[in-house]
């Protein structure tokens, strides 16, 4: 395999396993407060149970997350030295205050999964409040490189070396602020629907208690939260993208002419040879208004540029498209809990609205991974935009081949462990 | 004072603490092959009990460590993540199957699925060190070569086995038993449980005189295969080295009197005095003979809001860690 295939697709295979754990990592905390703090509210163990609980699962998936974190740390110089070489130190800030929040984040999970015993339950429920903080904050530190490499700026170079850089401005671009609201609500889909699926599909097999109800209220009260405001934060972003990165907006769109009143395509699939974008449904000068608020304003197309500097359109095209198409299940399940709760003064108990939660779950992770593919993917040919090739970034050490089939084997054996441990906390 | 210099000092004590805290729990790991990796449940309980609550922050030492070379020491970064290709890989390998071995076994199911899981953790908590030493022992040994463009000159694949790096990796593997080891001693000393503190306390002795005698065979093999660093200890670092000795011999001796908060005492500087005094006798160079602080820093601007950054963190982090040690750490822990 050509190494710098073989580097992105390990890049790609760690960072899209980290994320979902992420996540978790961020969603938890928030769900194992709530539960928490229910129960000094209203004394009713069965919520304490439930966080007990819960804190273990928090405790598996954060061990995972923490280890396939630090992958991520290493594989950034294992696998693209130039690229760190040249631009580390611009990102060096956001990774530094990443690295204090996760190391707060590791203290407080200590003192909050071992000291159940040794606290006041009012301090232990204060204990679980730096680890929610500071997973915010990761997310917060970790996207804002992300966003960099999007929208570089706030460094000199000379040749292709670093004179002089401004970290708050590199950390305060562009893309920083649209992506990282994206991310948060998204962790919050993941994780509330994640939490919501698990729980329905024991309902759905007859098991039933108070506890089961209180745990999926909870998980579908956070999911149902962030739907609707990310398709708020997806409309933001993807007109950051139209200004600040308009090859990628046109690939995700599938947009291979600059034209006025361009239309809004649903669906379609993109042939870069014909340049045209095939079966797709268009609403005429859609996207125009979408991006920019007027029918007739031009979109650039693909065509700005030559082939060289274009991504794989297909690949990011569809992954808009599923994560769109997911978004918007998402918020039907919304509208559905909403108009229930309206009418019935409940939530939503039916087995079709229990169905639905079982897959909304695994979907809203699929959504997450599409989203990073759309960013990531959508980015290419670039390491960093307009600054540094990808394929000038990847090491020339041989056998990343080797390394790429190591790490499916461990992943592999990762995800084999972490479902085993779970499967085997749920049935305690 | 110059912020490289202040960073530097930073990421050097980063690397101190990663050694005597996460090489600690690397160091329990290793324990495990004494029993063949059936160690009683007791004693395997002492263990999880004593690495449960700390080891996710103890690890992070080294995500600091990491991002401080490639924010502060760019040039050095990529010459190290170049060049160490195969044993970086090998000691993360390590570190993934130690973090996820640990906490599989704590939430397995069977017996079977236990005993796997603490092999895991076993084989992995002896791999990361053993690897890790061998990095350093490799950047030590000043025979990492770079061509202008900063590709690795050596060899990817062997390039990094050098004498010093394959003392160092087996050093990296003894310094983790012996601190666990006197570590564990005292952790098994306040549970009151007078017969696993003895053992112990033989395996924290017996590991402190083996790595007595390594470190002399160390020095010998600094003076005649890498002379800068021999050069650097002689010139600098020496008080260093002469407070390790001193240090690990009051540990011993505190070991055989059952002073065994002395004795950890005496442990951690012993091997803190050393990790110091490889970064004081490697200054300037960095990843010599050709990378120094000079050549490899960051802009200025970077390393001052590194420094803050750092600033903050102790700000946040020193009251956070204590609050931490003295909960499962403090004179009484608690019976299970």
């Amino acid at each position: 395999m050509e190494p710098l295939l073989a580097a992105r697709l390990q890049m790609a295979l760690t960072l899209g396993f980290h994320i979902v754990f992420a996540c978790f990592g961020m969603g938890l905390p928030i769900l194992l407060l709530v539960a928490e703090g229910r129960y000094l509210k209203t004394g009713d163990a069965e919520w304490r149970t439930l966080a007990r609980r819960w804190s273990s699962a928090f405790a598996v998936l954060f061990a995972v997350g923490a280890v396939s974190g630090t992958v991520l740390s290493f594989e950034m110089g294992l696998l693209w030295p130039r690229f760190m070489g040249t631009y580390g130190p611009v990102l060096g800030l956001p990774f530094t205050l990443e690295a204090i929040a996760f190391f707060v984040e590791a203290i407080f999970a200590g003192i909050y999964l071992y000291g159940w015993d040794r606290m006041s339950p009012r301090a232990h429920w204060l204990s679980g409040f730096p680890i929610a903080i500071a997973g915010l904050a990761s997310a917060v530190f970790v996207v804002t490189a992300n966003a960099w490499m999007n929208c570089p700026r706030g460094f000199t170079l000379q040749g292709d070396k670093l004179i002089a850089a401004e970290p708050i401005k590199a950390m305060l671009n562009p893309a920083s602020a649209p992506q990282v609201v994206h991310m948060i609500l998204a962790a919050g889909l993941v994780c509330g629907f994640g939490v919501a699926s698990v729980y329905a599909a024991a309902r759905l097999l007859g098991k039933d208690s108070p506890r089961m109800r209180h745990a999926m209220t909870l998980g579908l009260v956070m999911g149902v939260i962030c739907a609707p405001l990310q398709a708020v934060s997806g409309d933001w972003a993807a007109r950051m993208v139209a200004q600040t990165q308009p090859v990628k907006f046109a690939a995700l769109e599938g947009q291979f002419k600059t034209e006025a009143r361009a239309p809004l395509r649903i669906g379609g699939i993109p042939d870069p040879e014909s340049e045209t974008t095939r079966y797709a449904i268009e609403i005429p000068g859609g996207l125009s208004w979408l991006a920019f608020g007027d029918a007739d304003h031009v979109v650039k197309g693909l065509d700005q540029v030559p082939k060289s500097d274009r991504p794989p359109v297909p690949i990011v095209h569809l992954a808009f498209q599923a994560m769109i198409g997911i978004g918007l299940f998402l918020l039907a399940i919304a509208a559905w809990t909403g108009v229930s709760l309206a009418w019935r003064r409940r939530l939503p108990q039916s087995r079709p609205f229990l169905w639905t939660v079982v897959v909304a779950g695994p979907l809203a992770a699929i959504g997450l991974e599409a989203g990073w593919v759309v960013t990531e993917v959508g980015r290419q040919p670039w390491i960093a935009q307009g600054w540094m090739r990808t394929r000038d970034a990847v090491t020339n050490a041989p056998g990343i081949g080797w390394s790429l089939a190591a790490a499916v084997a461990i992943y592999a054996i990762l995800t084999a462990g972490t479902i085993v441990a779970l499967r085997h906390l749920a049935r305690k | 004072m110059e912020p490289d210099l202040i960073l530097l000092g930073v990421m050097l004590i980063g690397l101190t603490l990663y050694s005597l805290l996460g090489g600690a729990d690397f160091g329990a790991g290793v324990w495990e092959f004494n029993t063949a990796l059936r160690a009683p449940e007791k004693e395997q309980a002492l263990i999880y009990r004593a690495i449960g609550p700390v080891w996710e922050a103890n690890h992070v030492w080294l995500i600091f460590v990491v991002v401080g070379l490639f924010a502060g020491f760019p040039g050095a970064f990529s010459a190290i993540f170049r060049a160490l290709w195969v044993p970086l890989l090998l000691a993360l390998v390590g570190i993934v199957f130690r973090g996820v071995g640990f906490i599989f076994r704590t939430y397995a199911s069977g017996i079977s699925e236990k005993y796997m899981w603490g092999a895991v953790f076993a084989f992995a908590s002896t791999g990361a060190p053993f690897f890790l030493g061998a990095s350093l022992g490799a950047i030590l040994s000043g025979e990492l070569e770079f061509t202008d463009d900063g590709g690795f000159a050596g060899d990817y694949l062997t390039g990094w086995i050098s004498s010093m790096s394959v003392f160092s990796a087996f050093f990296g593997v003894g310094v983790c038993a012996f601190l666990a080891a006197v570590y564990l001693t005292r952790e098994a000393h306040l549970a009151g449980d007078g017969a696993l503190c003895k053992k112990w306390r033989t395996r924290a002795m017996a590991s402190g005189l083996w790595m007595g005698v390594l470190a002399i065979v160390g020095l010998g093999l600094m003076a005649a295969e890498v002379p800068y660093l021999w050069e650097g200890f002689k010139t600098r670092a020496w008080p260093l080295i002469g407070g390790s000795v001193a240090a690990g011999c009051f540990s011993l001796w505190a070991l055989r009197r059952g002073r065994f908060t002395g004795a950890t005492v005496g442990a951690a500087l012993a091997v803190a005095s050393v990790v110091l005094g490889g970064g004081v006798a490697l200054y300037p160079a960095l990843v010599p003979p050709a990378i120094t602080v000079e050549s490899a820093r960051a802009p200025r601007d970077v390393l001052w809001a590194l420094v803050a950054c750092v600033v903050l963190g102790v700000a946040i982090l020193t009251p956070s860690m204590i609050y931490l040690l003295r909960l499962f750490k403090g004179k009484k822990p608690a019976a299970a």
